[in-house]
């Protein structure tokens, strides 16, 4: 068995990859589907509201008037991942910060959980703690809702809102929970590194003509680190270099790996060496050549018979070609809240999105797994429908369709803190989105 | 004993030709302008329409078990096992439920219980559909005194177990509760590995884990000193203690309180010091054994003794399952390439291995039984394995 075998085996690679067009067909479906329910849903609440609510707030007619505007799916994606930056950021909010795996896996959940879901059915504002929380039960890092609910900024996120949307996440991830890192290869690969610089790297197996002598002079002889600035890369070692690199490819793998396609395209492994080939093409080249060797490296005899006989040669393209294409996704990531023009097309898919969130789906405490004391909210349309919808009596939907009528009759009130009161306070940004 | 029937949980759906089949890969031809679901709604509905419930097998405070079917194929049976809400945990699902379907969903082998299927109903709860293994475990096969088993057998059963432990390490995955009664038997003889409540991944270098897991008698020393760090090792020594009850038909070494355990384990083995284990005064509940007392490290005479069925070869194999120290503990991929799985005698065929007395005729009791009578034997036994 090799590791290629365990990996298709995974969870990751059967339900969670995906090809660049399947994506954006899953996507686009799970918008259509979801635009479709929005405009009914909101059709249906326009219905029930007239004739008990013929005087609504201007706000509502205004709607009302108006053909409902949907979001489109790369402002669901922006949305997301927007968000997402924003999971990164509450993990760090903890005392002592909530661990990078925990993270990341709450991230990569938000990004499972929306390719069938839409932000607008679900806002990831109200998900997204949920997915965090998750991911520390999933991760192995301990600590009690209550506990996590206090470490939230702000104090108007109770333990049962965090807690609400569990279910749906887990529905949304098909109960798988394992998710595949970059970061315990990347851990592996710069200590291999660090072996080779000391001379006890130990030969790849299908070159077990390697000494670890070979290695280290190899390591110390490749070129300088393009992407660094002069200064730092003539004087500083190789130890240095090595650990500067780590420490680059793992930021990358923090943000750029998260907040991308990444995961969803490529293997744990293509892409923390795509990262180190952002960080350090050099010495990536040298780690990635030294297990499959250097087109150059090859013996006279194999050079000389048509290269196209030897697997590794086209192994060799195969992956260089992979690793480009990766790296070029996560070079081309830059942080949503960084940019002021990025900031102005969030916040218009904001307020897009204020106009387009499904009604039926806002009170996300109606999802709670408690069905022995049913909460008012626990019996709304949401609720049953999330629960399975099935077997309702007539009588029980008339009941429903009544109390529909006035959660949205409450929701027009309250209609300025449908989109108010952001998980995490983070003035600046947040306001801006508002 | 009141048991809903089935229809309430499958009768009622309302049956809609869903296109989207299996995997979230393809491409889905899902645009229906009227769908009344979400599209994830749809996704579990498909999966839960796979599936006829039947009787229960049985209930604990966990789970109840459940008997049940493919639609498509009423002779292929699972074992659907809901898993109750917890009252007093207030956090969402707890942890045993999420780590046991995390791992399930990882581990495709053919001695690891196979989970095919999650889905939930409509009460929000969470249904695991598992391979249905009909034939108890290996605690009770050890118990039953009219059930004659030897070598060969043994090395069957302890050959699917190690290939079980071997795939869980391959895959980072410590089981950390590795017992008789988490040894379920298929209907073909297959030993699989279940219960995986206890389970987590390798931790990284340096992070601390619980030392507070494994069933007493099948705990190894390091976690009754309270090591923090640990390995594949411990699951080696459980393997090893169920190798050893196995063949002498009793708990080796049963302990009825952790320091009981630590001192039958220095009677039976030898006491751990820090020559024959460097290092172990150093764990955090260790405490120096009575000088008086120190029992010399047990050699291979003893285990050729003490374990006469297994042979020389394998005590050899048993003793290198035992040892104190983690460190020279077996790994399981060592343990595959021992030589005792190629001396004589060779490992009984799954389907000649021995049965629990009347097990068939039980089973097919236990079908014919009317919907909702629990019985106490068979079944009930194999629903309480999958983990309550």
């Amino acid at each position: 068995m090799i590791e290629d075998e365990i990996y298709r085996s995974s969870s990751q690679f059967r339900l969670w990859s995906y090809t660049e067009s399947s994506l954006r067909d899953l996507r686009a479906n799970t918008n259509a589907v979801a635009s479709d329910r929005v405009r009914a849903a909101l059709q249906r609440a326009r219905q029930a509201r007239q004739p008990v609510n013929p005087n609504g707030s201007n706000a509502e007619t205004a709607i009302d008037e108006k053909e409902i505007e949907c979001l489109n799916p790369e402002e669901e994606l922006e949305l997301v991942r927007y968000y997402c930056e924003k999971t990164l950021e509450l993990g760090e909010t903890y005392k002592p910060p909530l661990p990078t795996n925990v993270r990341a896996t709450a991230i990569q959940y938000l990004r499972r959980f929306y390719l069938t879901n839409s932000p607008m059915t679900y806002h990831p504002k109200s998900i997204m703690a949920c997915a965090l929380f998750l991911a520390t039960k999933t991760d192995n890092y301990y600590m009690s809702l209550r506990q996590f609910a206090d470490g939230i900024p702000g104090d108007n996120t109770t333990a049962e809102d965090v807690i609400a949307p569990e279910y749906l996440i887990m529905q949304g991830l098909r109960f798988t929970f394992d998710v595949r890192h970059p970061f315990r290869g990347l851990e592996g690969g710069i200590m291999e590194l660090q072996a080779m610089a000391q001379g006890l790297g130990q030969p790849a197996p299908h070159l077990p003509q390697q000494t670890p002598e070979d290695l280290r002079r190899a390591l110390h002889l490749i070129p300088p680190n393009p992407s660094a600035s002069s200064s730092s890369s003539s004087s500083s070692s190789l130890t240095d270099r090595i650990a500067h690199a780590h420490h680059n490819t793992r930021e990358l793998l923090k943000t750029a790996a998260q907040m991308t396609d990444a995961y969803f395209l490529y293997t744990p492994s293509q892409i923390w060496l795509s990262a180190l080939f952002i960080a350090d093409r050099p010495l990536a080249e040298f780690y990635l050549f030294t297990k499959i060797g250097s087109p150059a490296s090859l013996p006279p005899s194999t050079s000389s018979s048509s290269s196209s006989t030897n697997p590794l040669d086209a192994l060799r393209t195969k992956l260089i070609h992979t690793i480009t294409s990766c790296s070029a996704l996560l070079q081309a990531y830059t942080s949503l809240s960084t940019g002021p023009e990025q900031m102005k097309s969030l916040k218009a898919i904001a307020k897009k999105l204020y106009h387009c969130q499904n009604p039926e789906k806002v009170n996300l405490a109606g999802q709670k797994r408690d069905s022995a004391n049913p909460s008012p909210a626990a019996s709304t349309p949401a609720a049953i429908a999330a629960a399975g919808g099935e077997g309702a009596s007539e009588s029980e939907m008339e009941r429903i369709a009544k109390k529909r009528k006035l959660e949205l009759e409450r929701k027009g009130r309250e209609a300025n803190d449908i989109f108010g009161g952001e998980l995490v306070t983070e003035r600046t940004k947040e306001r801006s989105l508002q | 004993m009141a048991v809903s029937p089935p229809s309430t949980m499958l009768s009622t759906i309302q049956s809609r030709d869903i296109p989207f089949q299996g995997s979230a890969n393809a491409r889905s031809p899902l645009t229906m302008t009227h769908a009344d679901r979400e599209l994830t709604e749809q996704l579990n509905d498909d999966v839960r329409r796979k599936y006829v419930k039947d009787k229960k097998l049985g209930e604990g405070t966990y789970a109840v078990v459940s008997l049940g079917y493919l639609k498509t194929d009423p002779s292929v049976f699972v074992a659907i096992k809901k898993i109750k809400v917890n009252a007093e945990y207030k956090d969402g699902l707890t942890m045993d439920a999420i780590r046991e379907v995390k791992y399930l969903q990882e581990l495709s082998h053919p001695n690891i219980i196979a989970l095919h299927d999650v889905f939930s109903s409509k009460d929000q709860t969470l249904n695991l559909v598992l391979e249905y293994l009909p034939r108890g475990d290996l605690e009770m096969l050890i118990k039953d005194g009219n059930i004659q088993y030897g070598a060969a057998d043994v090395k069957a059963w302890m050959g699917m177990l190690a290939r079980g432990v071997w795939f869980c390490h391959e895959n980072f995955v410590l089981h950390r509760d590795i017992k008789p009664n988490n040894l379920l038997i298929a209907s073909d003889g297959e030993v699989k590995l279940a219960d995986f409540g206890l389970a987590r991944s390798f931790a990284d270098p340096y992070l601390n884990m619980t030392h507070q897991v494994i069933t007493r008698w099948y705990r190894p020393p390091e976690l009754l000193y309270g090591a923090r760090q640990y390995s594949g090792a411990v699951d080696v020594w459980s393997m090893g203690m169920v190798f050893a009850e196995l063949l002498i038909r009793v708990p080796f070494v049963a302990g009825n309180s952790d320091l009981d355990q630590i001192s039958k384990i220095c009677e039976a083995f030898g006491t751990p010091t820090d020559d024959n284990w460097p290092g172990v005064s150093k764990l955090p509940n260790y405490f120096p054994p009575d000088r008086a007392h120190i029992i010399p490290l047990q050699g291979r005479d003893f285990f050729v003794r003490q374990f006469p069925t297994a042979g020389p070869v394998g005590a050899d194999l048993l003793m290198s399952m035992c040892a104190l120290d983690p460190r020279k503990r077996s790994t399981a991929r060592q343990i595959l390439s021992h030589s005792w799985w190629s001396t004589e005698p060779k490992p009984t065929k799954k389907e000649d291995l021995p049965k629990k007395a009347g097990g068939t005729k039980k089973m097919g009791d236990d079908m014919g039984r009317r919907v909702g009578q629990v019985d106490d034997g068979l079944f009930k036994n194999a629903a309480r394995q999958l983990h309550f």
